[in-house]
């Protein structure tokens, strides 16, 4: 019955460290990013300004090794939790404008072949974040989610690929793209594909939520690269799973953010709305779905806590990444659209954020690859 | 440290626990819920499993080893989700420990816990009158001399006819409200109690279910339980005295949570048995397009579980290390109940004719679920505190 090994007792405190890095990002999302969220979201980016404040906070250079220029502080899985909480908490397209470059660079550093490290890692040292564009969401809505909708063909030292990724972060912005195919074994691997690589094209997509990044869709038609494009060099193979079920807990620690951010607004909403000569959450019909609110986002939160400390107890944490995943799908979207109808009409219009949150919310359970841990 | 994971020992106790429930529950679960009101005889050899447990991990106090394992409640929560995987029904007709108990211990005083501490005592709150608003009870306390006079129908009493006292709740004054509110020790045989009858139900039916009539029953003085002999005129003590006694709640709805989360994976567990003797295989994290129905069903309802077990884990967490933990009680309660229950249901439902069939015990887990999102504080009571919390409501503002 013992699942995973650990003589630590059971314990929810944030650490010195953690609590000091959560009160200056969450301060950061409640004070850089809120505001910015409709402003990006009309721009279908983040402002330049903005953008450099993003990069100031040097998360991404944290990670990266000191023989590549960063800081090389391994960060483990918890913190990783905790930051993309925070960030959220001000804004869904905004914290990803962050987080998907820095799971980016994670995968880089953690599989990369030398030569690609050398190639890749010292431009994020340096600052620059969206120079990689990854490529993990399928646009064939069948796909496995632990496979790509991109198939691979090898042939000596070439690989030909076809089909399509879609939901790439800043593409427009990027040199080169890590994108996941398949072959036809079904090992699901990465490749590095240059923009200006014959047999692909790039299309911007428009989606109903997370409009503050821009996103794209790139198709590949018979698309030839060579076998040392492969993530970790030709003869390397990534744990494809583990990267999903990993990015899965990230994507799940950014919903949290968001519903905590519900669920901050309604409170002071429902309290000081009044109907019927007293405030709406008088009500139990009200108060009910707040308190559940509570309930389902102080829950999500002990699953982000508790897969990511299995993976960095390095247990096999797949069951409990899907189960959180899940979780924050269902009860991130169920919070969402309880938001909007706490606030009745006012709700459904653009002076409050919860129809933003409704939209960006329906995101989580679908996207693959936003934010690693 | 963010750690919401259970030490190797604590993983060893819920082993030897599972173990327990399934070789001395689970064998006699079904006579037990066919003979209903016939106590158990088999019960003694799980109370000895769980002190050899508590021996073994030094756990069950408050001494340096207890708490660096992480603390009594979260031991008490963990072992007692084994049993109740086994059977909650018999867990709660084990002989020896009863909800009296709990409020003995928190409320008692020094002379009262060595007198009481160890005999079965059962609680007495509710009336056919007064369920959740226990503030509106109307059986009388008076002092007369040296003794209280006890008038009044207690409903409900779990252990009622099996245990050696209750803890009973009674008022000083009717028109006074919670203020005058107390509760009281008696003592099996005293003249003027009786237990009137015992209840047929829908589940948990190991465990006896009594009526309770006091008519003039007289007890000594020093059997008030807390509280002062007068009603205070100080609203702000008045206010202490009641919360203190509903206190016994903030440490006893971590446990009762405790018992629908091992019904749940007993019910989880079952039914995926069922369906591997026909070829069924998880498949945790797949997509729609790619898990059946039932592996998506499964996968939900386990992600509701977890998600249930850790809240509770957290309130227990939060009692052993001495923090007001009576918003996270109630949220756990909350959650682990309605998922207890919906678990087992949509399990006999997956299960289909087998489900509902008593060849299996699918139906009786979902029969003994219901009263896990009723007694302790029903769903909409814990939803009420929460929310009171949560909106920094009275509750006059929020009823």
């Amino acid at each position: 019955m013992q699942d995973y090994k650990t003589e630590h007792p059971f314990d929810i405190t944030l650490s010195e460290e953690q609590q000091m890095t959560w009160d200056m990002l969450r301060k950061f999302a409640e004070t850089e990013m809120r505001p910015q969220a409709r402003k990006a979201e009309s721009d279908g980016r983040p402002s330049p300004e903005l953008l450099e404040k993003i990069k100031a906070l040097d998360l991404i250079p944290l990670i990266v090794p000191e023989a590549y220029g960063g800081m090389g502080l391994e960060q483990d899985s918890v913190s990783n939790s905790l930051t993309l909480e925070a960030l959220a908490y001000g804004d869904l397209s905004l914290a990803m404008s962050v987080s998907v470059p820095l799971l980016t660079a994670q995968i880089i550093a953690e599989h990369g072949s030398e030569e690609q490290k050398s190639q890749l890692l010292p431009e994020f040292a340096a600052g620059s974040i969206f120079h990689v564009g990854l490529g993990i969401n399928n646009a064939a809505l069948s796909t496995d989610p632990y496979q790509s909708s991109v198939l691979l063909k090898e042939s000596g030292e070439d690989i030909i690929l076809n089909g399509a990724k879609t939901g790439i972060a800043f593409a427009e912005e990027a040199n080169s793209f890590l994108i996941s195919a398949s072959n036809e074994s079904g090992e699901c691997n990465l490749y590095f594909v240059s923009k200006d690589q014959e047999g692909i094209e790039l299309e911007s997509k428009e989606f109903m939520g997370l409009k503050g990044a821009p996103f794209s869709q790139i198709t590949f038609t018979n698309c030839k690269i060579n076998a040392s494009q492969k993530l970790g060099g030709h003869n390397y193979s990534i744990d494809f799973q583990a990267l999903i079920d990993s990015s899965r807990i990230g994507m799940s620690a950014l919903a949290l953010g968001v519903c905590q951010a519900v669920l901050d607004y309604v409170i002071p909403y429902t309290n000081e709305r009044v109907a019927f000569d007293e405030p709406i959450s008088n009500r139990q019909s009200v108060a009910f779905l707040v308190a559940d609110m509570a309930i389902e986002t102080e829950a999500l939160r002990l699953m982000v806590y508790k897969a990511a400390a299995l993976k960095d107890l390095d247990e096999d944490f797949h069951k409990h990444a899907s189960l959180t995943y899940r979780f924050a799908s269902h009860h991130g979207m169920k919070i969402g659209t309880d938001g909007v109808q706490l606030l009745g009409g006012h709700g459904f219009t653009h002076e409050h954020p919860v129809e933003l949150w409704y939209r960006n919310l329906r995101a989580i359970g679908i996207f693959e690859g936003g934010a690693g841990v | 440290m963010i750690h919401p994971l259970l030490p190797n020992q604590l993983q060893k106790t819920q082993e030897t626990m599972r173990m327990a429930a399934e070789f001395i529950l689970r064998p006699i679960s079904r006579k037990y819920d066919k003979a209903e009101h016939e106590p158990p005889l088999e019960m003694e050899q799980l109370n000895q499993a769980a002190a050899a447990q508590k021996k073994e991990t030094g756990m069950g106090d408050d001494s340096v080893k207890s708490m660096d394992l992480g603390g009594r409640s979260l031991w008490a929560v963990i072992s007692l989700e084994q049993m109740c995987w086994g059977d909650v029904g018999l867990f709660l007709a084990r002989p020896g420990t009863g909800l009296g108990n709990a409020a003995i211990m928190a409320v008692g005083d020094k002379d009262q816990k060595a007198v009481w501490g160890k005999r079965w005592a059962a609680m007495a709150i509710t009336e056919p009158g007064a369920g959740s608003d226990s503030k509106n009870i109307s059986t009388t306390a008076v002092l007369e001399g040296d003794e209280w006079v006890l008038n009044g129908e207690k409903i409900y009493v779990t252990d009622g006819d099996r245990c050696d006292c209750v803890v009973v709740w009674a008022t000083l004054n009717k028109g006074m409200g919670k203020t005058a509110i107390r509760s009281f020790i008696v003592e099996k045989g005293t003249p003027g109690f009786t237990v009137a009858r015992l209840e047929k139900k829908l589940g948990i039916r190991a465990s006896d279910t009594a009526t309770l009539i006091f008519d003039n029953c007289r007890i000594p003085r020093e059997n008030l339980l807390g509280g002062k002999e007068e009603i205070e005129t100080d609203i702000n003590a008045a206010k202490k005295s009641f919360g203190g006694a509903m206190q016994t709640f903030d440490n006893t709805r971590p446990m009762v949570a405790g018992m629908a989360i091992g019904l749940g994976q007993a019910a989880l567990d079952m039914t995926r048995a069922l369906l591997s003797e026909e070829g069924y295989e998880d498949n945790f994290g797949g997509s729609m397009h790619t898990q059946t129905a039932i592996q998506s069903e499964l996968e939900m309802l386990e992600a509701e579980l977890e998600a249930a077990r850790l809240l509770v884990y957290k309130s227990a967490w939060m009692m052993d290390n001495k923090m007001p933990n009576s918003k996270e009680a109630s949220m756990g309660k909350a959650k682990a109940g309605r998922i207890g229950n919906r678990i087992s249901l949509k399990c006999v439902e997956i299960c289909s004719m087998q489900g509902f069939s008593e060849d299996h015990l699918l139906e009786k887990f979902s029969r003994d679920s219901k009263i896990l999102d009723i007694f302790e504080g029903t769903q909409q009571i814990q939803q009420l505190i929460v929310a009171r919390q949560v909106l920094g409501k009275s509750s006059s503002e929020l009823k």
